[in-house]
């Protein structure tokens, strides 16, 4: 298994009134999200706390009840455990979508997702929208989610295109949970090392501090500390934004035998 | 946002809707390098623009051979109106605006806040910016491969997002030997590349020679040798 030391903050920034960000830390589970709502009069604070919370008690259903039912829609390409996450996901979009049609003050509510989860041995990220999903390794910063946004997909296409799109697309979401009935989440799975950071935010971070800043002020500090540098530094740049971080550090990577043994057969490839 | 609704002739079905930003400019012709593309010999590879000019829409002919017609006039520029009908060759271009659409001013307030793009619309914009694309990236998703130099043959094509190498007989990629490990390594796809990991086992993967201590991105025509195994890892567009 994976041990991970784990701190998570959010903040209201100093533009906006409320707090449309939710996040989860729950290291029983060991799973990590943040969600960023959007639309007006709170519906964006519902929208992303309940794809936090749904995502939470799908994922415990299979922690507390070992004959917990398998996702049905099982993609091959995936293991047991990314399965699981996708089939959150695909959960909390509906969720989203059903309420946000059952009211009129919701209707168009919607909230981007990012969600970390560990395995025996392996990092799953899975994200829809924008909120970024980093891993730090080596002394290096890489980004594991994929931004569904018009200027990144744009660039993706052909490198000058974003120039014809104006100021108005730079938060353009093409993708969203609880905007439409199925949702596509973009995910991938990696091995995990020891010494391993992983950062997870909302846009009110990543629109004010660069990933090379975050590698700096993350890396050797402890997880906990990194929060709050991070939130302090959105903030003194103007803080627009609701600010949400999560930061883990991977403390170990341990096999489930006991200690020779699990150590002999790594080294023997014999298990 | 104004929209463009491509028809062949006046009352056929629509063939396309275009969405047009304030502020951007419209190129239509017959060559993909147009934002509007409208494939037909009647039309000028260059045929047309429209551009956004103060606070209208102004359509403009780039001197085209056969001509641009608004409402059934021959137009060489004209500032568009709600229910314009722009002829070219024999397709028609409706141009309108959403219903209570915001004036020009107004609408800008909103812009710093996150939206969703409303999907229907982004694919009709995106499609005349992928129709030129995509015929050259596919998917727009390169697929890894493993070719085996030795140990094997043939090619493993890598589209799980974590494949596994090793001993054990549920690895994807199963490589006999005494020092492999069960699991020996994993490759997995990432946003920006694939990337191979060493797991366990007493032989480490080596890449061009080079051992893997953790984990490694991999490049286009990289070697990767477990124990006795041998493979290159290969791009297929």
């Amino acid at each position: 298994m994976v041990v991970v030391e784990s701190a998570g903050l959010t903040d209201v920034g100093k533009k906006r009134k409320g707090n449309e960000d939710s996040l989860l830390v729950d290291d029983n589970l060991g799973l990590y999200v943040v969600a960023d709502g959007m639309g007006g009069h709170q519906a964006g604070e519902v929208a992303s706390s309940l794809v936090v919370k749904t995502m939470g008690d799908y994922m415990r259903q299979f922690r507390n009840n070992a004959d917990a039912e398998e996702p049905a829609m099982f993609d091959s390409t995936l293991s047991k455990e990314a399965n699981r996450l996708i089939s959150g996901i695909h959960l909390s979009n509906h969720v989203v979508h059903r309420i946000s049609n059952s009211k009129a003050s919701y209707k168009g509510m919607g909230s981007t997702v990012s969600a970390v989860c560990f395995t025996i041995d392996t990092i799953i990220a899975s994200n829809v929208g924008d909120s970024p999903i980093y891993l730090i390794r080596n002394e290096a910063i890489k980004t594991l989610s994929v931004p569904h946004t018009v200027i990144a997909e744009q660039m993706a296409l052909h490198p000058d295109g974003p120039m014809r799109f104006g100021k108005a697309f730079s938060h353009m979401l093409t993708r969203a949970m609880g905007i439409e009935k199925n949702v596509k989440p973009d995910i991938c799975e990696v091995q995990c090392f020891k010494n391993d950071m992983l950062v997870l935010s909302s846009d009110g971070l990543s629109d004010k501090v660069s990933p090379k800043e975050i590698l700096k002020l993350v890396k050797d500090r402890s997880p906990d500390k990194g929060c709050r540098i991070l939130v302090d530094l959105a903030n003194e740049r103007g803080g627009d934004d609701n600010i949400t971080v999560i930061v883990l550090k991977v403390k170990a990577v341990k096999y489930e035998k006991g200690r020779i043994s699990g150590f002999i057969s790594r080294i023997m490839g014999s298990q | 946002m104004p929209t463009l609704t491509l028809k062949f002739k006046k009352d056929s079905a629509k063939i396309r809707e275009y969405k047009i930003e304030k502020g951007q400019a419209v190129s239509i012709g017959r060559l993909d390098s147009n934002d509007i593309v409208i494939e037909n010999l009647a039309v000028s590879g260059h045929h047309a623009k429209i551009d956004w000019a103060g606070n209208g829409f102004l359509l403009t002919d780039l001197k085209s051979k056969n001509g641009t017609f608004v409402n059934d006039q021959l137009a060489i520029s004209h500032w568009l109106k709600k229910g314009d009908m722009i002829t070219i060759g024999k397709h028609v271009l409706i141009f309108e605006y959403d219903k209570g659409e915001a004036q020009p001013e107004k609408g800008d307030e909103k812009m710093g806040e996150t939206m969703v793009m409303d999907t229907g619309k982004y694919r009709s914009m995106l499609a005349k910016n992928v129709s030129s694309v995509a015929s050259q990236s596919g998917e727009g998703e390169q697929l890894g491969v493993l070719s085996f130099l030795a140990g094997g043959d043939g090619e493993v094509e890598l589209s799980k997002k974590l494949t596994k190498l090793g001993k054990n007989a549920s690895s994807d990629v199963v490589l006999k030997g005494f020092f492999v490990g069960q699991t020996a390594a994993t490759i997995s796809k990432r946003p920006d590349a694939y990337y191979l990991s060493y797991v366990g086992g007493f032989s480490k993967p080596k890449i061009n020679g080079k051992v893997v201590k953790d984990s490694v991105g991999l490049k286009q025509f990289d070697v990767i040798e477990i124990g006795s195994f041998k493979m290159q890892f290969i791009h297929k567009s």
